[in-house]
């Protein structure tokens, strides 16, 4: 009960130390000021001042104490503020009785008063706000605040601790379990830390996300006490928390790259979603790799931007690009040249509608990175599609249009990948439509069978309410 | 020296004399004068402003506006259609179904309902007016659709159906500029113009953001609402018709050849590339771009906009007949464009504002008629984007600018002929397909009369945002910087509605 009492009296020092801060400046002031003529009168007061700030000086130091010893903040900062709070009790008690006796001292005692006062006062600040309060708003960083992380550039390259797990950690955990408080005398910046735990023991159970207490505060739900973060606090997305689920179930490693860990299908996507920066991840995880290329040559890009072909970046921080011919009128084999010195970041081509041959088919056949080939009405047959075997990566391929029959496509069947399939007004059609299904189980196949009813009403039209039952 | 080259040397002469002709004794002292006041405040602010914020620079290239840019995340989308019902169609008779509402048909509204609320005609207190279609479950998903449209009921495991939208505004106009441009009030730049700033276009000879409108008139908030706002001009929609030239004054004019057009083409922008040089102004470099383009476009336009040789079956299917301005036709021409390549098309058909005024304005007579003009081709369209595997990169969106009320609309307080209804912003419909939209999706509630949102309460900004989302961007970093902050579409609202992705 007793011992509650006094860590209940802990609390007030943040609240009581403004009363010797403000009566110590006061004093200093008076002292300043009654060094004039005019304002003599006010020669008494500083003594006064100084009696009520020292009492104040000497409860901060006995609350701020017993404060101290909860853990919940800092250790380095803490004894620093502690040794000057001390320090600015002594020497004002110094400075009342030096100002008691008239000693002429006694002004050079309330002007390092003050200045302790000072120091004294910004450090505790450091401690509730952050040290680097102060200075933030000045600081070239300002724009990373919490929250606001970078995405990851390369992720299957990156490591998974200290660029996807510490980057969560730093932003949303740091400020009550990091280097300026230990909320729980629990720390997670470092690895040891992490490790150690808090007062309520261990927090992860490497490789048993059920048994990890980190875990389990996160999954509660908001409205339940122990839930982490506060529920005041920024919340960890769905993505974060998955991630972090993840990292504990494979030994919550510190020092591997994120490829060296089985990836199932349910963190692909969130993985895909930490590398973009996207709010939810709008493209599957299947059409664009999830290794990361060297740029394109800038050169061949440049050249074929010259001959009119839409090329770009598939995403701002990806080198994969899609290659566009509709507004190209012939594609010449220099084009196709190009685009071969391009194979291994082109992954979406539309030809469609240009005058590729099955001679030229050869080329496309080189780039192997494809996941996307558009080919509708186009001259091509079944000789130049078998070249297409090589494009081990193709998911969709559009042959709309063109004279394609089963024969051709019965080539591909080996592309496993391979999952869409658009064969509207090609050669392909009836029982051939069929059996290209049995060729490709899996797939989506259209071969343009849309037909919508014929409806008496859709021609008519009405004068009167139609009748409701 | 050929002819041509002496012509335009005249020609540069002849624009440089123009130019020191206007110069006069007064410009010159007022320049004098200002330059210096200029170069001094230049100086003063030199260190402030935006000039330093590298992280907002705009990315636009003067010289080369529309060429294609990468998304900042790979998106599903690469083009939208967004067909918008100007008028404002009521939701009640033909994606929310309420039954609750028939057993109050021709019942007094209750008071609760009418307090603090205003309504564009509504007065004193107005009869409900129970659901005028006949709702099914359709597909696999169930989803409730009216006989209304019969054609589209068979898409529903493609579409996605929001039936909580809400709007700010229940005036056509300023809900239209809202839906469009994230503001009510006119200056911002329309959602296409956004689209193709940020992405460019994919077809150099085809402008990028593309408006086709149908029913007789225009939507009510006028070009605004295809316009480029602060963006650079060369954004804004262009808008082509169905009927006659595509675009206006396509034609070269009579006498007039295509070497000849191309001649005082080049001859223009050298002029401008001159000027540019002078003063340095962007818009210059945009306007010899546009001038470019218009000539490509005398080509490549009448090719894209002619749908006579679309295949019999095609016409059929969409119910089009070549050479009318129709909706069925501008449904159509959308599958052509985006087929090559234009980002964004915009269609509007007016004549949705089913007041009950007259019988072509009443909700069980106009609205019928209106949807058998619309119900085959948008069906059609889904259809044919899907048979020709381009449903996935294009986004459908179908939408209004608000609903309409569960009230029987009551003109100055007295009974109408005709059963009508009047306008909504509490609650109503857009649905979304393809693009990554997921299929078979009902989001949001109503309450059991469709008066107001229950869950799921969903802004135009979040329509604008999950438009965006889907097409690569983050809509609350895709910003542009004028009158010295960044905007954005959004505006300081918006969120991605991540229950109807695939």
């Amino acid at each position: 009960m007793i011992v509650l009492f006094i860590d209940f009296l802990g609390y007030f020092h943040p609240v009581l130390v403004h009363l010797p801060i403000g009566i110590l400046l006061l004093a200093g002031l008076f002292q300043f000021m009654s060094r004039s003529e005019k304002y003599k009168s006010l020669k008494p007061a500083i003594g006064i001042s100084l009696f009520w700030g020292m009492l104040g000086a000497i409860a901060s130091c006995i609350t701020g104490f017993i404060l101290s010893r909860s853990g919940d903040y800092d250790g380095d900062l803490i004894s620093t503020h502690q040794r000057f709070g001390i320090t600015v009790a002594i020497v004002t008690i110094v400075a009342y009785s030096l100002n008691k006796k008239n000693n002429p001292a006694a002004q050079w005692s309330i002007a390092l008063m003050v200045l302790l006062v000072i120091i004294t006062g910004h450090l505790g600040g450091s401690i509730t706000h952050g040290s680097d309060y102060l200075t933030k708003n000045f600081s070239l960083k300002k724009d990373e605040v919490a929250n606001k992380r970078k995405p990851v550039a390369n992720m299957q390259e990156a490591l998974l601790y200290h660029e996807v797990v510490q980057p969560i950690l730093e932003s949303n955990c740091y400020g009550c379990h990091g280097p300026n408080k230990q909320k729980s005398k629990l720390r997670l910046d470092d690895p040891d830390f992490i490790m150690k735990g808090g007062k309520n023991g261990t927090i992860i159970f490497a490789g048993n996300v059920d048994k990890s207490k980190m875990i389990e505060r996160l999954l509660l739900p908001l409205s339940d006490e122990d839930h982490m973060p506060p529920k005041e606090k920024p919340q960890l997305s769905k993505n974060d928390i998955e991630v972090l689920k993840w990292w504990v179930e494979n030994g919550a490693d510190f020092h591997k790259q994120v490829k060296d860990f089985p990836q199932p299908d349910r963190i692909k996507p969130v993985l895909l979603a930490m590398q973009s920066g996207e709010q939810k991840s709008a493209v599957s995880p299947t059409s664009i790799p999830l290794t990361n290329v060297n740029a394109g040559d800038k050169n061949a890009i440049e050249k074929l931007k010259e001959r009119g072909v839409s090329i770009f970046s598939v995403a701002q921080n990806s080198n994969y690009l899609s290659a566009t011919f509709v507004a190209v009128d012939g594609i010449t084999q220099s084009d196709l040249n190009l685009l071969e010195q391009l194979r291994d970041q082109l992954i979406w081509l539309k030809l469609g509608d240009t005058k590729i041959n099955d001679e030229q088919l050869k080329t496309i056949a080189k780039l192997t990175a494809l996941t996307k080939l558009y080919l509708e009405r186009t001259g091509i047959t079944d000789n130049g599609l078998q070249h297409l075997k090589a494009l081990s990566q193709l998911q969709y391929l559009n042959v709309i249009g063109t004279n394609i029959s089963i024969k051709g496509i019965g080539q591909l069947k080996q592309l496993k990948k391979l999952d869409q399939l658009y064969v509207f007004q090609s050669g392909i059609t009836g029982n051939d439509f069929r059996k290209m299904q049995s060729m490709f189980p899996t797939a989506l196949i259209d071969n343009g069978s849309a037909s919508m009813a014929f409806l008496q009403s859709d021609t008519v039209v009405i004068n009167e309410p139609i009748f409701v039952p | 020296m050929t002819q041509q080259d002496l012509h335009n040397q005249r020609l540069l002469k002849e624009a440089e004399q123009k130019v020191m002709h206007q110069h006069t004794r007064r410009h010159f002292i007022k320049e004098s004068a200002m330059g210096l006041g200029a170069l001094a405040l230049g100086s003063m602010f030199g260190s402030c402003g935006n000039s330093s914020s590298s992280t907002t620079a705009n990315l636009f290239d003067a010289a080369n506006p529309l060429a294609p840019k990468a998304p900042m995340f790979p998106g599903k989308a690469k083009s939208v259609i967004f067909i918008h019902m100007a008028g404002a169609p009521s939701q009640l008779e033909l994606f929310s179904y309420k039954p609750e509402l028939a057993k109050l048909d021709g019942l007094e509204c209750p008071q609760s309902l009418l307090e603090g609320k205003k309504f564009a005609f509504i007065r004193g207190v107005p009869k409900m007016l129970g659901p005028q279609a006949n709702f099914r479950q359709h597909g696999q998903s169930g989803t409730w659709m009216s006989d209304y449209l019969p054609h589209l009921s068979t898409m529903v495991d493609d579409m996605a159906i929001i039936n909580s939208v809400t709007t700010e505004q229940f005036n056509h106009a300023p809900a239209q500029l809202l839906m469009h441009t994230g503001s009510a009030r006119l200056g911002r730049p329309s959602m296409g113009s956004w689209v193709t700033y940020g992405l460019g276009s994919e077809n150099k000879n085809l402008p990028g953001f593309v408006v086709l409108t149908s029913g007789g008139n225009n939507p009510d908030a006028g070009k605004s609402v295809w316009g480029s706002g602060f963006l650079p001009s060369v954004y804004q929609g262009v808008q082509c018709r169905s009927e006659g030239d595509p675009v206006l004054f396509i034609k070269d004019p009579a006498g007039m050849d295509r070497d000849l057009r191309k001649a005082s083409i080049d001859a223009i922008n050298k002029v401008n590339q001159q000027q540019y040089e002078e003063y340095k102004d962007p818009e210059i470099l945009s306007r010899i771009a546009q001038y470019e383009m218009a000539y490509k476009m005398q080509i490549s336009v009448p090719d894209v906009m002619n749908i006579n040789d679309e295949p019999a079956a095609m016409h059929e299917m969409y119910g089009t007949s070549p050479g009318e301005a129709s909706f069925a036709n501008n449904i159509l021409l959308a599958r052509k464009l985006v087929e090559k390549g234009v980002r964004f098309v915009q269609l509007f058909d007016w004549g949705w504002d089913m007041h009950g005024d007259s019988s072509g304005n009443a909700v069980n007579i106009g609205l019928v008629n209106k949807c058998r003009k619309v119900d085959k081709p948008i069906t059609a369209l889904l259809l044919d984007l899907k048979q020709r595997g381009l449903l996935d990169e294009t986004l459908v969106v179908w939408g209004a600018e608000f609903g309409r009320t569960p009230m029987r609309e009551n003109r100055e307080g007295k009974e109408m002929l005709f059963k009508g209804r009047d306008h909504h912003a509490e609650a109503f419909t857009i649905w979304m397909a393809g693009g990554g939209i997921k299929g078979g999706v009902t989001y949001g509630e109503t309450d059991e009369i469709g008066y107001s949102v229950v869950s799921g309460k969903t802004e135009v900004y979040d329509i604008q945002a999950t438009i965006l989302n889907q097409l690569g961007f983050n809509h609350e970093q895709f910003t542009y910087e004028s009158q010295g902050r960044p905007f954005r579409l959004t505006d300081v609202s918006g969120k991605v509605i991540t229950d109807i992705l695939a």
